[in-house]
């Protein structure tokens, strides 16, 4: 993974000493809002990560003996998150291949020009109304740091596939929130 | 002539050979419009970088404990151990064994509600799905409308008949501990739930009117989730409660405000 932003690592206990009950709570408790963030946002929406994040810690809780310890616990757990999110996105490709995307045919002629930043609440709603491809690959790349080719490897996609998504996903968030 | 779509993002990205960024660069300089285009991608790729976490609802952590007990009771019972999994100590949850036999209940509700709530997510997306390959279709026979709708309607009979079971299990439980809540806090909730219930009545009458009308099942769908949920905040709020946790508590107890604004 050479995603461009860095995450800090995450000290924890030896993997001998940590898998008691107050420590896996406590690596929910560190690890849930960073998780739960990246569910919601490759959902699309907050009641679907809720389930995806308690998804997750229920398959962490399960594999938890196949942690190595060759990274931190939160490079293992984001993994992990990641991996369970591209699933969901899967089963919903092929679940809802058909349906239309909505916002296809939504202008992205230029907007009036915004006396304000775009506030990070804004995009954050915003993103809940962009298709499901483009939003996926907008937010693997754009908000997780991945490059195309690693986001086309995640999705199924080609890389070009990969930045014409991304590029799409920006032009509608533009027209959506420089209104 | 502008520049590409395709150009100004791989000039945002910084993604341009020399040649290509430096044309680029010209005609930005001569191009308000393109200039505009550019800010405003760069604005929105850098808001994206700096978008935060965000914190779960506090029912989040009481499904999940719930649920890993339920399975550490599920293979103790059944005698057989998970390969590659590290169990968890028993201790996991002392702190709730005061009071095992409603925990067990509250565990078992839980459980309930997950697989509802999945259940439930899959269908509807399925069914939305059927429906859009249904519509697309340049003929449908009557045959298979009435089918269709037939399905429709014991689909949303099933789904009605679980909201209703679960809501029922997490009802036994909240009035049973009712007491374990202050009566603010209780009056606010019983205030959100005569709400959502009115909503519920008004989605099922909508649904006699209409059967056939989506909205109306969707808003009835949506009713129930907003009452499970406020039933599992107020569980949550309990185990809180029962834990001694002030600042758990206190945070379900905000989330019980908002939702009731």
């Amino acid at each position: 993974m050479t995603a461009t932003k860095q995450r800090p690592a995450i000290p924890f206990p030896s993997k001998e000493a940590w898998a008691t009950a107050d420590e896996f709570e406590q690596l929910y408790r560190q690890q849930a809002p960073r998780i739960y963030a990246l569910a919601c946002r490759m959902a699309g929406s907050p009641e679907d990560g809720e389930d995806l994040l308690q998804e997750i810690f229920l398959q962490a809780y399960r594999k938890l003996g196949t942690f190595k310890g060759d990274s931190t616990i939160g490079t293992w757990l984001y993994r992990l998150a990641l991996n369970h999110c591209l699933d969901y996105v899967r089963s919903r490709q092929a679940k809802m291949r058909k349906l239309t995307e909505s916002l296809d045919g939504q202008t992205t002629e230029p907007a009036a020009r915004r006396d304000t930043p775009i506030a990070r609440l804004d995009l954050d709603r915003a993103l809940e109304r962009l298709p499901d491809g483009c939003r996926e690959a907008f937010v693997l790349h754009d908000v997780e740091g991945f490059d195309h080719k690693e986001v086309g490897e995640m999705l199924g996609i080609a890389e070009g596939t990969s930045k014409s998504q991304v590029f799409k996903a920006r032009m509608k968030l533009r027209a959506m929130l420089t209104r | 002539m502008h520049l590409t779509e395709t150009s100004v993002n791989e000039f945002v990205d910084g993604t341009l050979g020399d040649a290509e960024r430096r044309d680029a660069e010209r005609h930005l300089a001569g191009c308000a419009e393109c200039r505009q285009l550019v800010d405003d991608l760069r604005e929105i790729r850098r808001v994206a970088g700096e978008l935060e976490s965000r914190e779960p609802p506090v029912r989040a952590w009481s499904r999940i404990e719930r649920a890993i007990r339920l399975e550490q009771e599920h293979a103790a019972s059944t005698g057989a151990p998970r390969s590659g999994s590290r169990r968890l100590e028993p201790s996991v949850f002392a702190r709730l064994k005061a009071s095992r036999s409603s925990v067990t209940w509250l565990a078992a509700a839980a459980v309930l509600v997950i697989a509802t709530a999945v259940g439930i997510r899959y269908s509807v997306g399925t069914r939305r799905a059927a429906d859009e390959r249904a519509g697309s279709a340049p003929a449908t026979s009557n045959a298979t409308e009435i089918a269709s709708a037939a399905a429709v309607e014991a689909e949303l009979r099933a789904a009605e008949s679980h909201y209703e079971r679960a809501i029922k299990g997490l009802e036994q439980i909240t009035s049973a501990q009712q007491n374990a809540l202050d009566p603010k806090t209780a009056a606010t909730l019983q205030k959100n739930l005569a709400v959502i219930d009115q909503a519920i009545s008004e989605s099922r009458a909508a649904i006699r009117a209409q059967p056939a009308s989506e909205p109306a099942r969707e808003s009835l769908i949506d009713s129930f989730k907003a009452k499970l949920a406020l039933l599992q905040d107020t569980v949550a709020l309990i185990n809180e409660m029962r834990k001694g946790n002030e600042a758990g508590a206190a945070r379900v107890v905000s989330g019980l405000k908002q939702r009731g604004n």
